[in-house]
């Protein structure tokens, strides 16, 4: 069975519009089609996409043997909601007021999701995004209403446990209405064996508004992660991302952002450590598109083993973004010979009142450091994970929410 | 008689690919103070890098022992924990480690060789606040990245500090003396000499008498292309602040 033939029905495939834009996706998808090596976006990782024609769509209703329970051990509270085995649990949720969290095919039963749903990316340009939209069906609307600033983060857990060569369809959208403020904490983690998770983020922002977006990606070691997050700016909006990614077959976190009016400033910030043979990929695309927007980006790796560790960045400066400011800055530790790094970084700048740099580096650690460290006594291998902790601490400082950037910290 | 510390016999090493020290012999025993005084580039540097195990120090002859251990058989870390401490002419900074973290790291590295049990942060504080103020080194400085934007003189104190927490039984100072001002030196010389006592030993690579007022050496040796050319008591390096390197040199 191929991606594209799974002989399954979905809900709501009686509603034209819905099916309309799952027909839509089919098709982006079928046109584009698996990334190869001439996909520019993929071109470095389409490889740990692997095997595809063994996964099936997961349709038997979600059934949770406690499982689902909350996380006990957070060392911070937060609103816990919960995704097990690709599937929302629950229908009604603990969330605070002016908060609200539905079911995506309650939200678009109820008209809430179709002025949000698939509004903020060009399917034929994400292949598996076009994917994922054929399949949507699982998910949630996420609405943080006007005004309201949530106290605590509301915490997203993808557990995948009981899976196997399951193929994860997820869509969420993310609505952050004006001058609303919110933190989420995504943690994608289980056993699952052989999964693809698809996961769609569509967030938009609106007028002052502000999301911080942690990501915590540390599912089993044979998952392909591929998580896509279309992120739609307002005047004077703010986006805050921190995506922090351990080893998997493939970890991709693709973040693709339209400041789309003044003010409107977004930040990624990202780490990643892989030891074996796995895939780590972080894949941006920053469209200023309006004048005085702010971008900021840096993520550090480090790579051991046969592993392979991808940054890709791309900022776009639209011709009258003037006083626009976009920044990026990739560096990777590699460690042996094996691994490999790859950083493609792509600056499209078409106004002229504009600051923008990117650099990358890609080196090993520091001689005259492991041995300073090593002529007080402290042995090679801690000398090692101290001079790596300190490496990527630099990142984990840009995290506002200091006992959401040491539980990260404890992760790694 | 004392116990030696360091014997050093017929060693010959290279850096990259270059025989910098040539023959050199050296007995350091238990109690004394040795200072290790010759010009620019004689090697006097690379003879602690060779004695602490650096990566591109090659030995090519002779052997060393340290406290009746094969010295070069050990690494890096183990001779340290073992009791060998260089005070760095050029300390190394670390963006990202804190200072106190670096030291307790450090401590407890040698703690954990010895068989006792680690300090939790409480107890490292403690021993750590005391030494600290000793040499005049401040809570903020103690919270800076290691090395980090550190003057040269702080770079110098933060290395003696080290040196106070982890009591090595030999220690060597390269230069640990320079771009120290007159009141940090007495304190660097007070810290060095309140380690100093009979079951320990120090080196003294120095060009200056000033510290070797502070901190007496019976022994003085000028070390010139690789090797120790003449010993003496203080002072030779009397005699050597008036006439200079050149007199001993030539006289080679
Ligand atoms: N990595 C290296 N590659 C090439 N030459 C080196 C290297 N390290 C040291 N040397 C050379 O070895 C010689 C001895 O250097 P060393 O630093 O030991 O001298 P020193 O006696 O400590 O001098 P100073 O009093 O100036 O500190 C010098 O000529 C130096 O240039
Ligand atoms: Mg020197």
């Amino acid at each position: 069975m191929s991606l594209t033939e799974q002989n399954i029905t979905l809900w709501g495939d009686d509603i034209p519009w819905l099916a309309g834009l799952r027909e839509k996706g089919l098709n982006a998808f079928n046109k584009a089609g698996l990334p190869t090596a001439k996909t520019e976006a993929w071109k470095y990782s389409f490889k740990a996409v692997g095997q595809t024609e063994n996964l099936q769509i997961d349709t038997a209703p979600h059934e949770c043997d406690g499982h689902c329970h909350h996380l006990h051990d957070l060392p911070f509270k937060a609103y816990q909601i919960h995704v097990c085995d690709g599937k929302l649990h629950g229908e009604h949720f603990d969330l605070p007021q002016g908060v609200s969290l539905k079911p995506l095919v309650e939200a678009i039963y109820d008209g809430d999701a179709k002025a949000y749903l698939n509004k903020s990316f060009e399917a034929e340009k994400f292949p598996f995004a076009a994917l994922n939209t054929a399949y949507l069906e699982h998910g949630f609307m996420l609405v943080i209403e006007r005004g309201t600033v949530v106290d605590e983060p509301i915490f997203i857990r993808y557990h995948n446990e009981h899976t196997t060569n399951t193929f994860n369809n997820i869509r969420n959208l993310i609505v952050v209405e004006s001058r609303a403020k919110a933190e989420i904490i995504e943690y994608f983690d289980g056993n699952g064996i052989g999964n693809i998770n698809n996961i769609v983020n569509e967030i938009f922002l609106s007028t002052d508004s502000s999301l911080q977006h942690y990501k915590l990606q540390s599912e089993s070691a044979s998952t392909r992660h591929i998580s896509f997050n279309s992120i739609q700016q307002k005047s004077g909006s703010s986006y805050k991302c921190f995506v922090a990614q351990k080893e998997c077959t493939l970890a991709r976190h693709e973040s693709y952002i339209k400041l789309m009016q003044e003010g409107a400033s977004a930040e990624v910030n990202g780490i990643y450590k892989l030891n074996s043979d796995g895939v780590s990929d972080i894949t941006t695309n920053i469209r200023h598109l309006a004048p005085h927007t702010i971008s900021n980006q840096l993520v550090k790796g480090v790579v051991d083993g046969h592993a392979k560790g991808v940054f890709q960045g791309q900022i776009h400066i639209a011709p009258d973004a003037e006083q626009t400011e976009g920044y990026q800055l990739h560096r990777a530790l590699l460690l042996s010979d094996e691994g490999e790094v790859d950083c493609k970084p792509e600056l499209e700048i078409f106004a002229d009142d504009v600051k923008c740099s990117h650099g990358a580096t890609c080196g090993d650690l520091d001689k005259e450091q492991l041995f300073y460290m090593q002529s007080r006594g402290i042995n090679i291998n801690d000398a090692r994970r101290i001079l790596i902790e300190a490496y990527l601490q630099e990142v984990l400082n840009k995290i506002d929410n200091s006992a959401v950037a040491e539980w990260i910290k404890a992760q790694f | 008689m004392a116990e030696p510390i360091l014997e050093i016999k017929n060693l010959s090493a290279t850096v990259a690919g270059k025989e910098i020290i040539k023959n050199l012999n050296l007995t350091i025993n238990a109690d004394e103070v040795h200072a290790l005084m010759g010009p620019n580039g004689a090697g006097k540097s690379t003879l602690s890098y060779v004695l602490t195990g650096k990566p591109d120090y090659e030995v090519t002859g002779g052997e060393i022992r340290f406290c009746g251990k094969d010295l070069l058989a050990m690494k890096t870390d183990e001779r340290a924990s073992a009791g060998l401490f260089l005070s760095m002419q050029y300390p190394v900074a670390i963006p990202g480690v804190a200072t106190n973290n670096f030291l307790k790291h450090a401590v407890n590295a040698k703690r954990k060789y010895e068989g006792l049990p680690e300090l939790d942060a409480a107890e490292f504080l403690k021993l750590l606040r005391t030494e600290a103020k000793n040499l005049n080194i401040g809570a903020d400085m103690l919270k800076r990245e290691i090395n980090v934007g550190f003057s040269g003189g702080e770079k110098k104190r933060m290395e003696i500090l080290q040196m106070s927490l982890l009591k090595p039984s030999l220690a060597i100072l390269d230069e640990a003396d320079s771009g120290l001002d007159i009141d940090a030196l007495k304190l660097v010389a007070d810290g060095v000499n309140k380690l100093h006592n009979e079951t320990n030993a120090l080196l003294i690579i120095t060009h200056h008498l000033d510290l070797l007022n502070h901190i007496e050496p019976d022994i003085v040796h000028i070390y010139a292309d690789g090797h120790i050319i003449k010993s003496g008591d203080k002072n030779l390096a009397i005699e050597l602040e008036k006439s200079g390197y050149k007199t001993f040199v030539d006289a080679e």
